[in-house]
């Protein structure tokens, strides 16, 4: 069982992994909101902002490598959408980055606002995912009122993914081993349902198991957390050093660059 | 069809946030009636099943190198019902964005609302529209089938919608639309197929799990899949067609600006009041508001002057910005390496 390999790094312990994960779930959110407002051709700015999320990352010891890896993995849908742009607005404006001076297309600009705008929310997304455990968030969660049945529900699912694509795993090699070339339609789709439904049946087997452990040690419906957030000095220091950091980006610094 | 953070403008996110908390509160509340809290497993685990579904492919006809997953938001919500189903897909979408990064976070509303809600009920009332008198094999294969095609085709077109009206559109409306239309008319069709394959084999198995939803014998013939397979072909050849001889002209417009009319502003900020505000919120705190076409049509000169000042401060607030990151990594480093000597 390979629990704990995407979120391997949120069991690590640095100042970040320490202040509030309420405060840093809230801070996130507000600093995705305040990159996502500003103006559509926007570009040198979004540099400046991702020293935020940066700051973050190497505070809290997340290698910066797994973060673009991360970054890289999700983004073809964005990336062919932000690529379509210059072809779609051809207008000439002129764009200046210290000594160079050049005509450039509109679109080039939107793609290049559109990557980085991209780049700069992942990287607070992944600031915050890698340095928050997953109960943490979750209690975060609570508190901050989403519903009980729903926190329930994403505590299992974070618990047993990795159970089921262990199994599917498995079932795909057993596939491998014994399909070597392609069958044909009918036949894939028949060899791809049954494992699916093998699939299917095993978990609800699991399931059943499970609920017959919970009940026997008197689950009724509740969620019970050991870890408890409080809201320290700490972390208003946080909420300070970030709030003013935004409102210096976008009040002033947001007045003399583009 | 997961949406990005960079496809939304914040009014829209927020909205469609607020749509989704809003009905997945609503859905939690009446799902507290429904499900018993022995059900509370079985839903965990289902969640964790669809990822692993998604891992299981098979090859698509007629493109090699492509393979297909299933979905599953109609599947489990035959099996489960539509509120379970519901907030299982929920939080699928939402693990998928927290854990995997997969979709942003400000954008959770828009995919939360367009693949989990709207394909749950969607799916399940059209399965149920169909299935409602007695049993034939036909109509629980066309139900099944119509469902998941048509709901995932739903949650397909509010894509483009959100962005629409989020303005942030460059790509011109119809070719957005026609393409998430057509890409997820072979997902669809796909899951339709797996759906009841899927439901086929449950129904030989395990005959008591969908005693509720499923009465007779399902099965896939091979009549069916082939009169599938058909209309399909028409469907996406009639649709070519309609897309090579030039989109109908009412579609033909954009949100976002259009060249040919520098005058023609983005269509719906006028509209709203809510986004009117925001925009003007915006104008007022960014330097340079409009695109910067606008200012070189105001006069060379001017332009010109404008955009060496700003190129410098751009320049600037680059190497700023950078110079920062590398006296943060440096400084950093260094004091780990000093930790660690002590420790």
């Amino acid at each position: 069982m390979h629990h704990a390999h995407i979120d391997k790094f949120a069991y690590q312990d640095s100042p970040v992994h320490r202040l509030d994960s309420r405060v840093k779930f809230l801070v996130v959110l507000i600093f995705t909101a305040v990159v996502l407002s500003l103006p559509r051709t926007s570009v040198s700015i979004l540099v400046c902002y991702a020293v935020g999320p940066f700051t973050i990352l190497v505070l809290g010891r997340i290698p910066l490598k797994f973060a673009f890896k991360q970054i890289l993995l999700v983004s073809p849908f964005i990336l062919v959408l932000a690529l379509s742009c210059p072809f779609y607005d051809r207008n000439p404006v002129s764009a200046a980055f210290g000594p160079f001076i050049g005509q450039v297309w509109a679109g080039w600009l939107r793609c290049f606002n559109i990557v980085g705008k991209f780049v700069v929310t992942m990287l607070a997304l992944i600031a915050l995912v890698s340095t928050t455990r997953f109960a943490d968030l979750l209690t975060a969660l609570r508190k901050l009122a989403v519903p009980k049945l729903l926190i329930i529900q994403l505590g299992f699912l974070y618990r047993y993914i990795f159970v089921l694509i262990d199994r599917a795993e498995h079932i795909l090699r057993a596939r491998a081993g014994r399909k070597l070339r392609s069958l044909g339609f009918k036949a894939e789709l028949k060899t791809a349902s049954s494992m699916l439904g093998s699939l299917f049946i095993r978990s609800l087997a699991t399931a059943e198991h499970i609920n017959i452990a919970m009940q026997a040690r008197g689950f009724d419906g509740n969620w019970r957390c050991l870890s408890k957030l409080q809201f320290r000095r700490y972390d208003l220091l946080f909420v300070l050093v970030s709030a003013v950091f935004m409102l210096v980006l976008y009040f002033c610094v947001g007045h003399f660059l583009q | 069809m997961h949406m990005a953070n960079e496809l939304l403008s914040v009014p829209v996110a927020a909205g469609t946030l607020a749509i989704a908390a809003g009905g997945l509160g609503i859905i939690c509340r009446k799902a507290r009636q429904v499900i018993s809290s022995d059900k509370i497993a079985l839903m965990g685990i289902m969640g964790a099943f669809i990822f692993a579904a998604q891992m299981i492919n098979f090859q698509l006809p007629a493109m090699p190198g492509t393979s297909g997953h299933m979905v599953g938001a109609v599947l489990l919500a035959i099996i489960l019902g539509p509120h379970a189903g519901a907030i299982v897909i929920s939080s699928v979408v939402i693990i998928q964005c927290l854990i995997f990064q997969d979709g942003g976070l400000l954008a959770l509303g828009c995919n939360i609302i367009n693949m989990g809600l709207v394909p749950s009920y969607l799916g399940f009332f059209l399965y149920k529209s169909f299935t409602a008198g007695p049993f034939s094999n036909l109509r629980t294969y066309i139900g099944a089938m119509l469902g998941c095609v048509i709901a995932i085709e739903a949650g397909a077109v509010l894509v483009p919608i959100q962005a629409a009206l989020s303005g942030v559109l460059v790509v011109p409306f119809a070719t957005f639309l026609v393409t998430m239309l057509g890409v997820h008319l072979l997902v669809g069709f796909v899951e339709g197929l797996i759906t009841v394959a899927v439901l086929g084999y449950i129904q030989q198995v395990r005959p008591d799990i969908v005693s509720d939803s499923l009465v007779g014998k399902v099965r896939l013939s091979r009549k069916a899949v082939l009169v599938s397979l058909a209309v399909f072909a028409i469907v996406i050849a009639s649709g070519l067609s309609l897309f090579a001889c030039g989109f109908p002209d009412g579609l033909e417009w954009s949100y976002a600006e259009r060249p040919d009319q520098p005058d023609f502003g983005p269509m719906i900020s006028n509209e709203n009041p809510t986004i009117a505000k925001a925009d003007d919120f915006q104008t007022r705190y960014s330097p340079l508001p409009d695109y910067s076409i606008r200012t070189s049509e105001m006069g060379k000169v001017t332009a010109e002057e404008i955009n060496i000042a700003a190129g410098w401060t751009s320049f600037a607030g680059v190497t700023g910005a950078g110079l920062t990151m590398i006296f943060v990594w440096l400084t950093a480093r260094i004091l780990r390496r000093k930790n660690t000597v002590e420790a």
